[in-house]
């Protein structure tokens, strides 16, 4: 018996070795055109980049932008609902043609997908509560601080390199992540503060944001290392958009101001 | 698009495989340990107790095995600090998985007390055995040859289980998983050498049960 188990693990290692590498497809710029659909990742746990509406759809700014993009390409968008531990997992095997959710550009991420020129900028403040006394990021770097994190968010990133010493907690979405800081499980959460506000206002807690923006972040559209002529034709359709003043009207629209650090045009890319 | 495989990528983080799998092995002998003590008091209720703690266990019983074991430690992680009790994120997975197994191991355990033969209690009832003695001495070491093969079914499944603790913030075996999908985005590589890890887990487990079955209780599982 324990040596056909041993074997049938095995031959399943050994299958999936074989299969995966010939599985996974990711569609390029004439395919995409051909189809007349464009298949764009949004995260709509990240309001108002993404939220679900009284219908049940998702909207926000991604997806108004993802329209445009959709309107300048002459296809019909699909939005399709994604995470943030899954966003590059769904651009790797094609899933999705590109995705969206505030895709902070960084090396790590760029050795797996491609990156277009940024679309918009992330501000990371941080969010505790206003019995907590801290008034600079730099004092959360002790060990009796729990920070509640998003798995697989670039914040968690930033608190191993400069918060060595702070505990952290990870959970699988912003709506848990915000609802376990407000009940008391741990000190504080770095992020970007824009996105926070829905989920801050379902919580009955005095909640204070530590006023240094402790870092700028540039997200830009993920899509696949094989979308050939993609991510080249996204790159001049973003160019066009914020030259036109269409992504700020679109970022007023959304979050009720100008964005803190605009990105700013450059013909150049 | 051709995926190439590149394990050399997660090896530096191996160490964070080993030490989730150590705290997911924890978390399922403990509950395990929990479950199988609340599972015997219950079944004994069920079989010799008053109707009325009877009932209030079939309402245990019933609540348990008929709602999934997740919304379980939902309810214990984000619903009750709401009524004042803050439970760690251990804490709370532990609980409801212990309280989950307690359930099932009631039913699974009721079935071995009632496995005992008639004659057998009637012989240690003529010799003077109190009740209590009547299930140390009788009941149990029955019992434990009966459902040993079941209840290393249910530890195995309990191991496995231990993964849904990563939507809780412990970092366990899944946990460590996908935080090291998060910064290496080698999700094929990572997830592969995860299985391996379970299965290593649960086929040591099977043979350590196996073995105790075989000498301790003399009961045959599948396995050895």
């Amino acid at each position: 018996m324990l040596k056909k188990l041993l074997a049938a693990g095995a031959v399943a290692i050994g299958l999936t070795g074989l299969t995966v590498p010939t599985s996974v497809e990711a569609r390029t710029l004439d395919e995409i055109i051909k189809s007349g659909t464009i298949r764009v990742g949004v995260n709509p746990t990240l309001p108002p980049l993404g939220k679900f509406d009284d219908k049940n759809e998702i909207v926000g700014f991604d997806v108004d932008f993802a329209s445009e993009i959709a309107k300048t390409l002459g296809v019909k968008l699909e939005v399709v609902q994604t995470g943030s531990p899954d966003r590059i997992p769904f651009v790797v095997s094609g899933k999705i043609d590109f995705v969206m959710g505030a895709m902070t550009r960084n090396p790590e991420r760029a050795k797996v997908i491609d990156f277009t020129v940024p679309v918009h900028t992330e501000v990371l403040g941080v969010l505790t509560t206003k019995d907590k006394p801290f008034t600079d990021w730099k004092q959360f770097n002790d060990p009796s601080i729990t920070f509640v994190q998003v798995r697989g968010s670039t914040p968690v990133k930033f608190i191993e390199d400069n918060l060595k010493n702070a505990k952290v907690t990870l959970l699988d979405n912003y709506p848990d992540a915000v609802r376990a800081l407000a009940q008391g499980r741990g000190t504080a959460m770095i992020d970007v503060i824009d996105f926070m506000g829905e989920h801050m206002a379902k919580h009955k807690v005095e909640w204070k944001v530590v006023e240094t923006p402790i870092d700028i972040y540039y997200c830009g559209l993920g899509v696949s290392k094989a979308s050939t002529g993609l991510k080249d034709w996204l790159n001049v359709a973003i160019f066009e958009l914020h030259r036109r003043g269409k992504t700020d009207e679109i970022w007023k629209k959304w979050f009720g101001m100008d964005m803190l650090k605009p990105v700013g045009v450059t013909p150049y890319f | 698009m051709s995926y190439t495989l590149q394990y050399g990528q997660i090896w530096p983080y191996l160490p964070r495989l080993f030490d989730g799998a150590w705290i997911a092995l924890q978390i399922a002998v403990l509950a395990f340990c929990g479950g199988l003590a609340i599972g015997t008091a219950c079944a004994a209720v069920k079989s010799f107790g008053p109707r009325w703690l009877t009932r209030i266990v079939n309402v245990y019983v019933v609540f348990f095995t008929n709602t999934p074991q997740l919304v379980q430690i939902y309810f214990l992680y984000f619903a009750l600090p709401d009524t004042g009790v803050l439970l760690s994120s251990f804490a709370a997975v532990l609980i409801g998985m212990t309280l989950n197994a307690g359930a099932y191991l009631t039913e699974i355990q009721r079935a071995g007390f009632e496995s005992r033969r008639v004659s057998e209690m009637e012989a240690a009832e003529v010799l003077g055995f109190s009740r209590l003695q009547q299930i140390r001495y009788v009941i149990l070491p029955h019992m434990a040859r009966v459902l040993f093969p079941p209840l290393s079914n249910h530890f195995i499944i309990m191991t496995l289980g231990t993964s849904m603790a990563a939507v809780f913030g412990v970092e366990e075996l899944t946990g460590q998983a996908f935080n090291i999908n998060s910064l290496t985005f080698r999700s094929i590589e990572i997830f592969s050498v995860t299985a391996l890890f379970y299965v290593a887990l649960t086929l040591a487990a099977s043979v350590l049960l196996a073995a105790i079955g075989r000498y301790v209780f003399r009961a045959r599982t599948g396995l050895i």
